[in-house]
């Protein structure tokens, strides 16, 4: 991993450490994985540059990692945990809570304390498991919480299934609270979200419900699915509460009921992930498969909506929720193609990319992909400053190029072809480098 | 007996189409249905046995993933009048049901070099996909609640020659529209050529935001057919009249099946059209459908042959 063992001097670079307030262009030094040296870029430095791999940072910016709140680690989908670490790593992503969707499920114990095992990781944690709130994710019965919090579940989730039973959802939540622990939900009223078919089955909704479902002839999902379960489980927070997170927040309506349930003072926080800021349900027009998501593509307004809420705070975690599928199961028509896309390493510049959009700070911006998911499930993340331990990423904010699917790891991605800007150059993890492109800044 | 209108005196040129698929209503304009229907039109009067087999050697694939008896004998009999070879095929899942995906599937069939095939799949934008992966043309035979394009000019095509004209007509479409890919069709063709649409359906077939496809929706039967001059009728499947979409068939059939005295409401001389199947007694009063004066739906079953013919032979020749 070492391009050399000479200690790193990083100079003119920009610090931003939203859990100390910080950002400042500094000189840093990096000897033997600890951070030795960390003094504003106008003092001179004290010492001979020559003894050291020294490289002008000029404009780029030196942050925590990022803190990926929701992943899917599929391995039955082509992707595997090595090619998720390097894929994020590269990406400038190291820590990031694991979905408990996978095969085998995190419903249980065992399946919790293998998956730390095996994933750990520079003897540092980088994965960090939720447990299923009910067993197999099904939403009838309370998987064994406690039980899951003991070997290290960080909070309960049955995503990307909603749990649609009122009083299963008051268990779990009550539960969840004795634990001290998150309960995150993806909203969709299931029975409102589909059609009706033969002998009452329902077919499940393809895309969200309005003009452009009308025109392809898709299941429409009204947007109403979404905000409906919030304001019931908001009712249950308040009833038990306990800390209650929105996943994947979608729509103009559930960012204002979510807005009022802050003013109120209920333990709510909140997420979205880049294509409900980035993208609109018109890209479905020629029923392109890698736009197929759960919660679905919104209307313009939506999207307006989940990027005002970025700004003004409603929206406190940007996610990449993360779920890689095979092309072979999006090379399908649209109904039975897989939902989901890959997102991991796309997170930072589709971020990075909202400082166009407003005049927010950068700081501001970061915070919701590093301090924020780190507050919301009470993980210590290392500060950046002298003698602690580098945990770092390096990234220019200001490069600009294409996202090229062919050049990810992970697939598919709905942001094929977009201009971006933002790009990783080196990742830090526990005073080791583990991933080093520098040389190219 | 009516009088057919004719609009074309001499033979019209081969239809154009801007594309090598005919996949959707949805983005033609005027001039290439109006060609196509003005094809079909001389199609429809010419006695098969008269027609130059110009489309000799031609390969054409009747796909079918679902189950259909006239849209298949019709395209078949179309291509077969052309001089085409048409091989039907009903995939009926049985290569699906042995776990061979669809696009291999569509592969599989490609390799053997046909020049046209004409899909039918349960799924919206199907057709869609094996235009994206494929060499050959493809042309859409319904795909789930998208859009059944050959059904929508068979039907404008039958009130053309039946009232002499299409823009300016008003027409309504009833019933289940949510589920209904001839309506979609229907909507764009009719919008685009100038007729004022009206779709009337129970609020739960009604599909959302219908009107910024250019029509005006209804809810009641009654009020929706006042003054028109045609009504497209639409199947309504079993499985939603017991309470799902629908509460029960009588139900429907008061307020949505159209009778004679509903169809007071309508212009003196209106039109009634069917795609078939109907359900007697739930869409129609059966002493209606068989009305000769007021149905055309033996009409739209006959035509669907000459526009099939002129889609085949159009599409054949945008890809020269």
């Amino acid at each position: 991993m070492h391009k050399n063992n000479k200690p790193i001097l990083l100079k003119n670079i920009r610090v931003i450490d939203a859990s100390q307030n910080l950002d400042q262009e500094m000189n840093i030094t990096v000897k033997n994985g600890i951070i030795s040296y960390f003094e504003n870029s106008k003092k001179n430095i004290p010492f001979n540059e020559k003894d050291f791999r020294s490289v002008n940072c000029k404009d780029k910016i030196l942050s925590s990692g990022i803190f990926d709140l929701r992943v899917y680690l599929n391995e039955t989908n082509n992707e595997n945990v090595s090619i998720l670490k390097n894929a994020a790593v590269k990406s400038g992503v190291l820590k990031m809570g694991i979905l408990p969707f996978q095969k085998p499920l995190l419903d249980n114990p065992v399946m919790i304390e293998h998956l730390i095992e095996k994933t750990n990781f520079n003897n540092d944690k980088f994965f960090y498991p939720y447990g299923g709130a009910t067993k197999e994710l099904k939403g009838n019965e309370i998987a064994e919480l406690g039980l899951m919090a003991e070997v290290g579940a960080i909070g309960f989730t049955d995503a990307p299934n909603c749990i649609q039973d009122s009083l299963v959802m008051r268990r779990v939540m009550s539960y969840a609270k004795m634990l001290e622990k998150p309960i995150l939900q993806n909203p969709e009223d299931r029975s409102l979200a589909g059609l009706t078919a033969s002998n009452s089955t329902t077919i499940q909704g393809e895309m969200n419900e309005g003009e452009v479902s009308t025109r392809l002839g898709l299941v429409g999902i009204p947007s109403c699915a979404e905000v409906m379960i919030v304001e019931r489980d908001l009712r249950l927070a308040e009833l038990t509460g306990v800390h209650y997170h929105v996943s994947n927040v979608s729509t103009k309506e559930t960012v204002e009921v979510i807005k009022r349930a802050k003013l109120n003072g209920i333990k709510i926080t909140c997420d979205t992930s880049p294509p409900y800021f980035s993208l609109n349900e018109l890209e479905l027009s020629t029923y392109d498969t890698s736009f197929k998501l759960s919660p679905p593509l919104r209307n313009e307004e939506d999207r307006i909506a989940i990027q005002n809420a970025i700004f003004d705070d409603t929206i406190d975690v940007i996610t990449s929720d993360h779920k890689p599928m095979s092309n072979d199961t999006k090379i399908l028509p649209f109904t039975s193609a897989s939902t989901g896309a890959s997102g991991i390493e796309t997170l930072l510049p589709l971020t990075l990319n909202l400082l166009n959009k407003s005049d927010v700070s950068i700081m501001n911006i970061l915070k919701k992909i590093t301090l924020n998911p780190s507050k919301l499930l009470k993980v210590e993340i290392s500060k950046i400053k002298s003698n602690e331990k580098a945990n770092f990423i390096i990234f220019d904010p200001n490069e600009q190029y294409l996202i090229n699917k062919d050049l990810l790891q992970t697939s598919p991605t709905p942001f094929h072809g977009r201009p971006v800007q933002g790009k990783n150059y080196m990742s830090m993890m526990n005073g080791e480098i583990v991933f080093d492109n520098l040389d190219l800044l | 007996m009516n009088k057919i209108h004719k609009i074309n005196k001499k033979p019209p040129p081969i239809a154009i189409l801007n594309s090598k698929n005919l996949l959707s209503i949805e983005g033609m304009n005027k001039l290439e249905i109006n060609s196509l229907l003005d094809r079909a039109d001389y199609f429809a009067d010419l006695d098969p046995l008269k027609i130059i087999k110009t489309l000799n050697g031609y390969v054409i694939l009747n796909v079918f993933f679902e189950n259909s008896t006239r849209t298949r004998v019709s395209f078949e009999l179309a291509g077969r009048r052309l001089g085409a070879e048409v091989i039907n095929i009903s995939v009926d899942k049985s290569s699906i049901k042995k776990g061979e995906s669809l696009l291999d599937t569509a592969n599989t069939l490609s390799a053997m070099k046909p020049n046209l095939l004409i899909v039918r799949h349960p799924e919206s934008g199907a057709p869609k996909l094996f235009s994206d992966y494929l060499n050959c043309s493809i042309v859409n035979a319904g795909d789930g609640r998208h859009e059944h394009p050959t059904q929508a000019l068979l039907d404008a095509l039958t009130i053309r020659r039946r009232l002499g004209r299409i823009e300016g007509l008003k027409i309504a479409i009833c019933g289940d529209i949510l589920n209904s890919r001839v309506a979609r069709s229907n909507i764009h063709l009719l919008t685009t050529l100038g007729v004022e649409v009206r779709c009337i359906a129970p609020p739960t077939l009604m599909p959302k935001s219908l009107e910024n496809l250019g029509v005006n929706c209804f809810n009641s039967l009654k009020d929706g057919i006042n003054n028109v001059n045609a009504i497209m009728l639409l199947r309504l499947q079993n499985e939603r009249m017991s309470g799902t979409e629908s509460p029960s068939k009588r139900e429907y059939y008061r307020f949505y099946g159209l009778d004679e005295e509903k169809l007071r409401m309508a212009h003196h001389d209106a039109v009634i059209m069917h795609p078939g199947p109907m359900n007697r007694g739930v869409e129609i009063a059966s002493s209606l459908a068989d009305n000769e004066d007021r149905s055309l739906i033996k009409t739209q079953v006959e035509i669907g042959v000459a526009i099939r013919m002129a889609t085949i032979e159009a599409v054949y020749n945008a890809q020269k």
